[in-house]
């Protein structure tokens, strides 16, 4: 059985985002751990909620993502989704009076 | 510089709003955003990775100090507080939301600068000499007939839509600054043996998964027919390039694929039909532009300083900069130095938004406010006086831009790679820092001489392996990033294509592997002055190739 999300990215934003989708509704997170994540079959409904997020300018480019659950979280099959998910594997040059917004997207 | 017309400032003005209104109605959902693509990559707008790229364009390498901090100003307040310098001497940035990216272009604006045609299927930024104008060497200033190409290439309503993108270099100087030979057209001003200035013509060499160099296709061409020249390859090229396969899209492919001798006689043939046109270049079409570069008011000094000498022999640091980052200008009392954007502390080509302000001060204080990019990932100060350069490096090493390492081993080249780049298969920043962090000692990148190591994420060649000595590309081998090193290439007057050595090694061997490779050439060598890259012409590659793989 094949544990999946749905990622794409916000269009306003561009930032990672995955897919949540409870009984509040569609939503959409910067953090894999709080995607919701489906198998096989039940992974339909995720995709048509991302695909109505889609249509409604929410997000840009979505698709399916293999994650597996490990103790400390969902963590992606993939190493290229690894680094979506974490971000870049280096560290960023700092300045002194960087834009912190985006974070908190 | 070139100084904006008022219809400079109008065209960006315009240029701006458009894309405020397009910004707009793609967030009301106005535009899907399959029509949005089109017009954010015509705007120099990626959606990469983690989150859009802006492209912004560095013409020709020319920058104020100005544009400088108001690039610095984009850094801090709309994006992370760095940027990314490419390797075709334009700035990029990894952070900026969409609906920001309107008002960064009208900052941008401001200051004479825009992200106009620096992605998408058309003519894209023209890159030249870093030294344009102040080398010693130098046959013919490039920038002027690099401002006549933007100009023309600059929303032609006929080169709008290529099969591909295109990219045009410049070069006015005996050796080879600006790749000529690895572009889609590569331009070199030379003189005929009766001193008269024309231009010689390379097409269809390129980088990405296959790599070509340029073909001469006119020997001597006049300057003044240089527009319509440019007009009637890129006619051929918009005509006849394929347009089913994007793999086969670029010119190269055309000209590989048609022969050279009948691609120069379409070319020529297209040039009857419409060289006498508009596009032809008068005497004062080409003083006009030139007036725009005309050299500052250098002082009259001497070219021997003995407070500077003195200061090599107390410093011994100094010294180990001044021999490796500052070359001799065209002015005596002048020097053009280096900046090093290869620092242990940073990746290639990335500067904060706190040296860009710095940068722009020095440039100020020290080297009549102008800064120039290079394309292999650096920043140069052009006009520097002999007097002033104790001082210079001093404010340079406060900043981490004085590593003593330009056209040396840790002086690499590196594309952002899988940490950035959503076309990346594989990363190549932190094997570049992990090169660095091994190859940190000047005394051994001293012994090794003039050396290029570059690195690219994906066969792309973002990174531009495929002309370095030593180059190295990162793939996905079964979900396991591999790295396949390339020996041999070379992006200047000599150009040539590196050739794979042998199977790929892991992220955990590569170095090693380059440090071997070092190593051989180190053992082969005839003598000091023998570089890496004549020692391999003259070798081969079996020595690598028994080293590395036994």
């Amino acid at each position: 059985m094949a544990l999946q999300v749905y990622t794409a990215s916000l269009l306003k934003e561009g930032l990672v985002a995955y897919l949540c989708l409870d009984s509040e509704g569609i939503s959409w997170t910067t953090d894999l751990n709080k995607a919701t994540a489906a198998e096989d079959s039940d992974i339909d409904t995720l995709r048509e909620a991302a695909e109505r997020s889609d249509r409604d300018n929410i997000v840009v480019g979505i698709y399916p993502v293999l994650v597996e659950k490990t103790a400390s979280g969902f963590e992606p099959v993939e190493n290229r989704e690894k680094i979506r998910a974490n971000g870049p594997t280096i560290i960023l040059p700092q300045s002194s009076k960087a834009s912190t917004n985006l974070h908190a997207a | 510089m070139y100084q904006y017309s008022q219809a400079d400032h109008q065209l960006l003005q315009e240029r701006v709003s458009q894309f405020r209104d397009q910004v707009q109605r793609r967030l009301s959902g106005d535009l899907s955003e399959d029509e949005f693509k089109q017009q954010r990559l015509r705007n120099g707008l990626y959606l990469q990775l983690h989150a859009y790229m802006l492209r912004v364009a560095v013409p020709y390498g020319l920058l104020s100090s100005n544009q400088m901090r108001t690039l610095a100003h984009i850094a801090r307040k709309y994006d992370r507080g760095y940027g990314h310098f490419s390797t075709r001497q334009n700035i990029q940035y990894n952070w900026p939301k969409l609906e920001d990216v309107p008002q960064i272009l009208e900052d941008l604006a401001e200051v004479e600068m825009h992200a106009i045609q620096t992605s998408g299927n058309c003519i894209r930024n023209t890159t030249s000499d870093p030294l344009a104008g102040v080398a010693r060497d130098e046959i013919e200033d490039p920038r002027p007939y690099c401002e006549l190409i933007r100009q023309w290439s600059t929303f032609h309503p006929e080169f709008n839509f290529l099969p591909r993108k295109f990219k045009i270099a410049v070069s006015g100087a005996t050796h080879d600054r600006a790749a000529v030979a690895v572009h889609d057209i590569g331009v070199r001003l030379v003189k005929n043996v009766k001193g008269e200035l024309g231009l010689e013509i390379y097409v269809g060499g390129g980088l990405g998964r296959t790599p070509m160099i340029g073909k001469l296709i006119r020997k001597f061409l006049p300057p003044h027919d240089m527009l319509t020249y440019l007009e009637a390859i890129l006619r051929v090229y918009n005509r006849l390039g394929r347009r089913d396969n994007l793999y086969k899209a670029r010119i190269k492919i055309l000209v590989h694929e048609t022969g050279e001798e009948k691609f120069r006689e379409l070319v020529e043939e297209e040039w009857e039909q419409i060289k006498e046109n508009g596009l032809r270049l008068s005497d004062t079409d080409i003083n006009n532009i030139k007036s725009h570069f005309k050299d500052p008011s250098y002082e009259t000094l001497s070219d021997f300083d003995s407070d500077f000498d003195a200061q090599l022999l107390a410093d011994p640091e100094f010294a180990q900069w001044a021999d490796k980052n500052i070359e001799l200008h065209k002015q005596d009392g002048y020097r053009v130095v280096y900046l090093s954007l290869k620092s242990r502390n940073q990746p290639s080509g990335d500067v904060t938004a706190d040296q860009m302000d710095a940068i722009a001060d020095l440039a100020d204080k020290y080297s009549l406010g102008a800064i120039r990019t290079t394309h292999r990932q650096n920043l140069v100060l052009s006009d520097v006086k002999l007097t002033d350069l104790h001082s210079l490096w001093l404010d340079l090493k406060a900043l981490d831009l004085a590593t003593p390492n330009y056209n040396h081993l840790t002086d690499l080249i590196s594309c952002p790679g899988m940490d950035y780049c959503s076309l990346a298969t594989a990363r190549s920043i932190p094997i570049a820092q992990a090169l660095t962090k091994r190859f940190d000692s000047y005394d051994y990148i001293n012994d090794l001489g003039d050396i290029s190591l570059n690195i690219s994420g994906c066969i792309n060649a973002c990174g531009h392996h495929h002309v370095a000595n030593i180059g190295i590309l990162g793939v996905n081998k079964k979900g396991i990033e591999v790295y396949q090193l390339t020996l041999g290439g070379s992006a200047r007057e000599d150009a040539s294509i590196g050739k794979i050595i042998g199977p790929a090694f892991t992220a955990d061997e590569i170095v090693d592997a380059v440090s071997q490779v070092l190593d051989v050439y180190l053992e082969n060598r005839e003598d000091p002055d023998e570089t890496f890259l004549t020692t391999y012409r003259r070798i081969g590659q079996d020595p690598f190739k028994e080293k590395l793989y036994g």
